[in-house]
């Protein structure tokens, strides 16, 4: 089943990167559908980062995990200063580390 | 057309990418570390990357079929989240439109967030008769062997990994570079707070159903206030 899937989801996402060259349309969206979909990473992801901070894994409930919030706090920080994917990380998984280790 | 062209073209390609590669390999290791976490079998981890081949997408696959979601709702997840790619696919039809059929196949197949990010940026400033179709060439095959080894190498040491390592946190961390930078405007910070509390509040929703809905209600917020901002 989980082969299916897999193969499923990667016809979907083949199809919509080339979706646009494919010879298939025109090669044009309209300016509505294209400010629409400029929001879908931001929403995807925001949604996976708030699931992925507050939710604990174990049961499913919101829960405030200390050093998984101060973490994501911090490196949301840098992000914003550095732009950096790899200070994020970095710094993210440092400040993880040493707050799980002082509490 | 030079072979010459077409080779220095497909290496400049590879230049660029490469300093990417210091974020996506982390995330590929992470990746094959997540995939045997939760209970997929090393080949079907290290294939995803390569059938799918979408980092975020395969991320949240594997945590939905961890959790028991049912088929549609993983398949309809990833289709959500790579939606953005049509988005790419646009930008890069003008370049692109004119090739052989082979060769759009080869590149829609690499056409990825990075891949995209540097070879946009070369197809818009080359001469017109630039065959710049090989610099995506290059970039994203750099991409997608860096990807492939990455999750290889993180199936690998994946059972060797303390729990303590927090190494899965690492996913949020990559988001949240992407997300964070991107947060100037009303309505894109509007799409994200919107999305980030329907995903928390919709955790109890049937068949692991918060991801689409968050998206979609995340989408939704970003528009309306991008159109109430357009009115006033």
């Amino acid at each position: 089943m989980i082969w299916i899937i897999m193969v499923v989801t990667g016809l979907l996402n083949f199809a919509m990167r080339v979706s646009m060259f494919s010879g298939l349309f025109q090669g044009a969206i309209s300016p509505s559908l294209r400010s629409v979909l400029r929001f879908v990473p931001i929403a995807v992801l925001s949604a996976v980062i708030a699931a992925a901070v507050f939710i604990d894994p174990a049961n499913g409930a919101v829960s405030l995990h200390i050093p998984k919030v101060l973490a994501a706090a911090i490196a949301a920080i840098i992000a914003w200063i550095t732009q950096s994917v790899i200070a994020t990380i970095a710094v993210g998984l440092a400040a993880i580390w040493i707050i799980g280790a002082l509490i | 057309m030079s072979e010459a062209r077409k080779s220095s073209e497909f290496w400049r390609g590879v230049r660029d990418q490469l300093p990417l590669q210091l974020g996506v390999a982390p995330f590929g290791l992470v990746f094959g570390v997540l995939g045997i976490a939760s209970g997929l079998s090393e080949w079907q981890t290290i294939l995803m990357s390569a059938i799918v081949f979408g980092g975020a997408s395969q991320v949240v696959f594997a945590q939905l079929w961890m959790s028991g979601a049912a088929p549609w709702v993983v398949g309809g997840s990833v289709a959500v989240i790579n939606a953005r790619h049509i988005l790419y696919s646009v930008s890069v039809a003008p370049y692109l439109s004119a090739l052989p059929l082979r060769w759009r196949i080869v590149l829609g197949y690499l056409l990825t967030d990075e891949a995209f990010a540097v070879s946009i940026h070369r197809f818009e400033g080359a001469k017109p008769d630039q065959p710049v179709h090989y610099h995506l060439l290059g970039s994203g095959l750099t991409l997608w062997v860096c990807w492939q080894l990455s999750t290889i190498f993180g199936v690998q040491i994946g059972a060797t990994l303390p729990p303590y390592l927090n190494l899965e946190f690492a996913i949020p961390l990559t988001f949240l570079a992407i997300v964070v930078p991107r947060l100037r405007h009303g309505p894109e910070i509007a799409a994200a707070l919107c999305a980030g509390l329907v995903a928390l509040v919709g955790q109890d929703l049937p068949w692991n159903l918060w991801i689409i809905v968050a998206a979609v209600a995340g989408i939704g917020a970003g528009a309306c206030v991008d159109w109430i901002r357009g009115r006033l």
